[in-house]
């Protein structure tokens, strides 16, 4: 059987007038992946997905959905969409509002589906809410509720946990991962804080001004991103100046310890610099994160 | 339970049918009409003109004389007694016609809030057609402005009733102009969805601009200029005013044409948009 990704995009662009938001994009998703897509505002991370799904019109370049053009209308029923915030009538209760939805999808056994998709967001009991009196974390979790009616096979979600709390983080985070585990979904997620993506997110997709700056899996991250060594020495300038001589990249951060990337055991930099009469005051062995790795593949500071 | 699929996994795609996707989208399209006030509101606006107008035939001036009627028969508020595409003062213009400038108000509302309120993006992402799209608009909003010309029928009879104006008239001809005016609701929604569609960025300018076209000014002033000609029977506005008290089962045909034509026209062209240009 042939491999196919859930979504395959080749050389796409867009254009808003002389302004080019998408140039030359290129990216695979893998069925039954948590896509992360990251990347700075305006950097085309919700110019790529609206193309995704079809609300706006790719200047060039090829979308394909499950290895079929993006626009058929077979694959479209089978993706679920959260774009920035849901589109629901603000006076109707979260109930009719995901009945409508349903209705538009043409969804046999509505009411079913209903409920099940709200169990699954941690909604069931706010179904006779109206939707303007609902918090942002519940309509968030709305807009992933209605985005589950119809049983998709591709969830794009631009954004989803801007603005929420840390329970409202938790309950999405637990929500993306059961979805991938129990609905045989695949996941594009776009958003800022790596932090929380970098918990549940496969795969990743960085882009920097419209254009793919890196693809890579959890686990390519994971190796990317080494160990390093941070310490605190009594005499920090000389302590740096010291290890700057003998490793090839030492750093200061910004809460004041003096991060060594190549060395190999916390051990040697002790012995190195005690018998250089320096005496460290703090050492631990840390490891860079998601957020860190992109700052600096956006300072262009690769290859840690 | 579902196994978490692999990129090797068989998917099989079925989408629903064109009756199953647009009877689910007229569904929420009257759904939201008949849960939205603005429907109701507009049903009143249209019942309270003729009442307004035919009141006034009975008012008094400043010194307790009787005014110039406006009208001296009820049926006058539904529909001119000849066809005048041109402006020959307002008792002659001030009818039914007017629903279809109330009605394009509430259609630009009703559709402005499609984006307004995001419902589009999540509509145009799933498998709905444009076309769907602005089928499913023009019946609901059709039927929002036939129900319009219904109370503002209603209005008139109260009105007339009421204020004990002349209700004489040729019972076959008033249908004829009744019906007439109310198959022309078809087309003036799919006007006003058309025009809804190209100002989807600008709710003000949508708004104007179906109110612009629902007063049929552009016909009048042809009107005006190559004078009462049936011609203009090919236009909205004129087979609009075709539709007057001396109507007969041509005039609901020639409606009937006018109305569907125009309504395949701007499906079409509506439709193509959507499809050329960013959705949302």
């Amino acid at each position: 059987m042939q491999a196919i990704n859930a979504i395959e995009i080749r050389n796409l662009s867009k254009n808003f007038g002389e302004k080019q938001a998408v140039v030359g994009l290129n990216m695979s998703v893998p069925m039954g992946a948590i896509y992360g897509f990251i990347g700075e505002n305006g950097s085309g991370k919700s110019t790529t997905e609206k193309m995704i799904c079809g609300l706006l019109r790719p200047s060039g370049g090829q979308i394909k959905l499950f290895g079929k053009d993006y626009t058929d209308a077979d694959v479209r029923a089978k993706i679920g969409v959260l774009i920035e915030s849901p589109g629901c009538f603000p006076n109707c209760t979260v109930w009719e509002n995901m009945m409508l939805q349903a209705a538009n999808l043409s969804v046999p056994n509505a009411e079913r589906e209903v409920v099940e998709a709200l169990k699954t967001v941690r909604m069931e009991g706010a179904a006779s809410n109206k939707y303007k009196n609902c918090s942002l974390g519940m309509k968030q979790r709305i807009g992933i509720a209605m985005a589950l009616l119809g049983n998709p096979n591709l969830l794009v979600l631009d954004e989803p946990i801007n603005g929420l709390d840390a329970d409202g983080m938790r309950i999405m985070r637990e929500v993306l991962t059961e979805i991938t585990k129990t609905r045989a979904c695949t996941v594009l997620v776009s958003s800022h804080i790596l932090g929380e993506l970098e918990k549940i997110a496969t795969h990743y997709g960085i882009i920097r001004g419209g254009r793919m700056l890196r693809e890579m899996t959890a686990a390519e991250l994971e190796a990317d991103c080494r160990t390093y060594i941070a310490l605190q020495a009594k005499e920090q300038q000389r302590a740096k100046a010291l290890l700057s001589c003998r490793y090839a990249r030492v750093e200061e951060d910004e809460k004041g310890y003096i991060r060594v990337y190549d060395a190999k055991k916390p051990e040697e930099l002790v012995t190195y610099l005690y018998e250089n009469g320096v005496l460290i005051s703090e050492i631990k062995t840390d490891k860079i994160g998601l957020e860190e790795y992109y700052i600096d593949l956006m300072n262009g500071k690769e290859g840690r | 339970m579902k196994t978490v699929i692999d990129n090797k996994t068989q998917l099989s795609f079925q989408s629903p049918t064109f009756s199953e996707r647009l009877k689910g989208m007229l569904g929420v399209d009257f759904y939201r009409l008949f849960h939205t006030p603005l429907y109701y509101i507009f049903l009143g606006i249209a019942a309270i003109i003729p009442a307004m107008l035919i009141a006034m035939t009975g008012m008094t001036g400043p010194n307790g004389e009787p005014s110039a009627p406006l009208f001296t028969n009820v049926w006058q508020a539904i529909a001119a007694a000849t066809p005048i595409y041109g402006f020959e003062g307002i008792e002659k213009y001030a009818n039914m016609n007017m629903v279809f400038i109330f009605g394009g108000i509430m259609v630009s509302i009703f559709i402005g809030h499609d984006y307004k309120s995001g419902y589009v993006k999540q509509l145009f992402t799933t498998h709905a057609k444009k076309q769907d799209y602005m089928i499913s608009k023009t019946i609901s909003c059709a039927f929002a402005m036939a129900c319009m010309c219904g109370t503002y029928l209603l209005g008139a009879i109260v009105a007339g009733a009421i204020t004990q104006t002349d209700f004489s008239v040729n019972f076959g001809n008033l249908v004829c102009a009744i019906v007439g005016k109310t198959v022309m609701s078809l087309g003036w929604a799919s006007l006003y969805t058309f025009l809804n569609i190209i100002f989807r960025k600008y709710f003000g300018v949508s708004i104007a601009s179906s109110f612009f076209f629902g007063t049929g000014i552009l016909i009048i002033g042809i009107g005006s200029l190559v004078g009462n000609t049936p011609i203009l029977n090919v236009f909205l506005y004129g087979a609009s005013v075709y539709a007057c008290l001396g109507s007969n089962i041509v005039t609901i045909v020639v409606c009937m044409l006018t109305s569907a034509a125009w309504t395949v026209i701007y499906n079409v062209l509506g439709t193509a948009i959507l499809y050329k240009s960013d959705v949302y």
